[in-house]
């Protein structure tokens, strides 16, 4: 167990590293330059450039900018070029934003998609089950952005209440506390449930395929031939076995904290990080790219670690 | 036919699985029977109907495709097509057990041997936490795993196969079944560990006088363990009597056949015979005797008629017409 921990650990540095060096490399190979950002620009006379190049290195050569670059990474100290501010700070700004976003999205896509797809696995070829295949066929094909302006439009309509932004414009004065806390709610509801239809649509025929295959089992017909009834057959002896892939999935859904949806958010005017990402590539916010892209690498390999922990712990045929 | 000395009796079982656009009649029309404390075989190629007959008397043919076209299943004087799902399940692993043939992928793997045994206990019987435990050690220890202590917190896959069958037999012997219905229990097994596996079988047989619905495609395995022999075909019984019966005076063309195709010590050295041809598809199966295109008796009514089973004796019965009336010899 510990050897397993230890291995998994070194491995993940070492493919943390090579995710450095690629993409590193990779921006710098990306055509444009950023001390050419706006050559049209009267602020950018030939000195600014130059002090420009001076101070971040990049009259250097390019192994020695990637060194600066990382040294900065981690002592916390790289810059945004594009407004002077602490990368690391911006981020965390950013992050606090797309958090509840996340989290509320996850848990209704988490928990919509698998008593859907176990009840069409159950009930497969019936009622129940043809209607969710429909919705969710339909859900699939309807594009996010569209879906969202019919949404809005309705709730708009339907309720009179703001949902842009993160909260209405100006409510901080004189609004009680029950007030803006409702207001809050309402502006997160409408994103996170938006980033979740495309979710529990594709999650929960997911989940009614991996259902069914573990229902035509040899050890769901000998549950049967003990004579246990239906609901334990199906919801002790059949689904412990079809959650198990779900495991790995859990840890993967971690790097989704950073990607964000730049769709949503930026229909919903929503200062996440998707959008940050978003702007700081068309900006060529160099540190601001290199340290979202370096998070979320490490947010990727943490996910696959702890699936793997998880996994361990869940199946009994896995042991080291 | 039945008299009280009868555990189950199977009545003209016909059980069809229909898809868009075929038909396949996978038993149709099976009568058998089983006494109390006697161990009868099922015999036939794969494929002519067994497991779908044992399926349907615990009622897990699975419906759709599968349909219960007609027959009786009686046991106890109840017809088990007729139980409601509440009723059966009383019965499956209580009354009758069975035993699969695939013993790794019977087991659940993410329990472990405790679970899966006591829970076949308790589903039954109202039985305390230590005490479950004990029967569990109990269990094992009936059905010769070594150190059982030892095996409770086991998952199926520590075991080897022949001890993943042991406790498949276990759990089948959980609540003391009237019957055992052991599908193929040694076919994924080496050779070595089928003769145990049997023997086990015989032995429990015994000393728990319990009946046992042994089926297989071997008839090497029946004659160290039947009383009684039904041979399939193609979802009929084409013959049945006692073991002695089959083996030393094969009435039907097919029973023959199978025996001819049994290795033994005089044919050593030679090629084994084996039956020309395969089991028709259960879908398309051939007008009068399922068995004619294979039949070496075959006369041209074969092909038309469907052949009634001829009584050789009171318990010896074959269902060839064409051979009766030659060893009878009338017309
Ligand atoms: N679930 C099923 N769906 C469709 N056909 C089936 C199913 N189970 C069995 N059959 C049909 O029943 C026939 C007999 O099968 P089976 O009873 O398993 O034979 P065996 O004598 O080898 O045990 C097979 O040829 C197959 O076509
Ligand atoms: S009825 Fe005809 S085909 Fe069938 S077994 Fe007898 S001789 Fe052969
Ligand atoms: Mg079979």
């Amino acid at each position: 167990m510990i050897s397993f921990i230890g291995r998994s650990v070194i491995q993940k540095i070492i493919t943390l590293f090579f995710v450095s060096i690629v993409s590193f490399l990779i921006i710098h190979i990306a055509p444009g330059k950023p001390s050419q950002v706006d050559p049209m620009n009267p602020k950018f006379t030939p000195e600014v450039v130059e002090r420009f190049q001076k101070e971040f290195h990049l009259d250097k050569p390019l192994h020695v900018q990637y060194f600066y670059f990382y040294k900065d990474l981690f002592t916390g100290e790289t810059i945004s070029w594009k407004d002077n501010q602490s990368v690391i700070n911006k981020i965390w700004e950013r992050f606090l934003n797309s958090l509840p976003l996340f989290i509320v999205g996850t848990i209704i896509t988490w928990t919509l998609s698998f008593p859907i797809g176990i009840r069409s696995a159950i009930f497969r070829g019936q009622f129940y089950d043809r209607s969710a295949t429909f919705l969710s066929y339909l859900l699939i094909s309807i594009p996010g952005f569209f879906f969202a302006y019919v949404l809005i439009i309705f709730v708009v309509n339907q309720f009179h209440v703001p949902v842009i932004g993160m909260e209405t414009f100006g409510i901080g004065e004189g609004a009680s506390l029950p007030h803006i806390f409702m207001d809050r709610i309402w502006h997160l509801l409408l994103p996170s449930m938006l980033g979740a239809t495309g979710g529990i649509a594709v999650l929960s025929r997911y989940v009614r395929s991996q259902m069914l295959e573990v229902e035509g089992q040899d050890y769901i017909r000998t549950a049967r031939a003990k004579g246990l009834p239906p609901e334990q057959v199906h919801y002790k002896h059949a689904l412990r076995n079809a959650l198990l892939p779900f495991v790995t999935m859990f840890g993967l859904i971690l790097p989704g904290l950073i990607g964000g949806s730049v769709i949503i958010e930026s229909i919903f005017s929503w200062p996440g990080m998707g959008r940050m990402a978003y702007e700081a590539i068309l900006a060529r916010d160099y540190p601001v790219i290199l340290t979202v892209n370096f998070v979320s690498a490490v947010l990727v390999l943490a996910g696959t670690f702890i699936s793997d922990l998880l996994y361990l712990i869940v199946d009994p045929r896995i042991r080291l | 036919m039945a008299n009280n000395n009868t555990l189950i009796s199977v009545q003209d079982l016909k059980v069809y699985f229909r898809s868009s656009h075929e038909c396949a009649r996978a038993v149709d029309g099976v009568s058998f029977e089983v006494r109390k404390e006697e161990t009868v075989c099922l015999v036939g190629e794969s494929g002519c109907g067994k497991t779908v007959s044992a399926l349907s008397i615990l009622g897990l043919i699975p419906i759709p495709p599968g349909e219960i076209a007609g027959g009786r299943i009686l046991f106890q004087g109840k017809n088990l097509l007729e139980l409601d799902e509440e009723d059966m399940q009383k019965i499956r692993g209580n009354r009758i057990a069975m035993v699969f043939q695939e013993p790794l992928t019977s087991l659940n793997p993410v329990f472990t041997i405790e679970d899966q045994i006591g829970e076949a206990v308790r589903i039954h019987k109202n039985i305390g936490a230590g005490e479950l435990r004990d029967c569990c050690i109990k269990l094992l220890k009936d059905v010769g795993i070594p150190s059982p202590v030892q095996r409770l917190k086991d998952y199926p896959h520590q075991l080897s196969g022949g001890q993943r069958q042991r406790v498949m037999i276990a759990m089948a012997l959980a609540c003391d079944p009237d019957l055992i219905i052991a599908d193929e229990p040694t076919t994924a097994l080496d050779v070595t560990v089928q003769a145990q596996i049997l023997q086990l079988l015989k032995s429990i047989q015994k000393t728990r006088s319990m009946s046992v619905l042994y089926i297989t495609h071997d008839l090497g395995v029946v004659a160290n363990i039947a009383d009684r022999v039904y041979v399939m075909y193609s979802g009929i019984v084409t013959e049945q009597g006692n073991t002695a019966q089959i083996f030393y005076d094969a009435r039907h063309p097919y029973t023959q056949g199978l025996l001819a195709s049994l290795p033994s010590r005089s044919k050593r050295g030679k090629r084994l015979y084996s039956i020309p041809g395969t089991v028709p598809n259960p879908a398309y199966k051939p007008e009068g005797c399922p068995f004619h295109p294979r039949c070496p008796h075959a006369i041209s009514t074969c092909s038309r008629e469907h052949p009634e089973m001829c009584d050789y004796s009171k318990a010896h019965l074959a269902r060839c017409p064409v051979l009766f009336e030659s060893a009878n010899g009338y017309k």
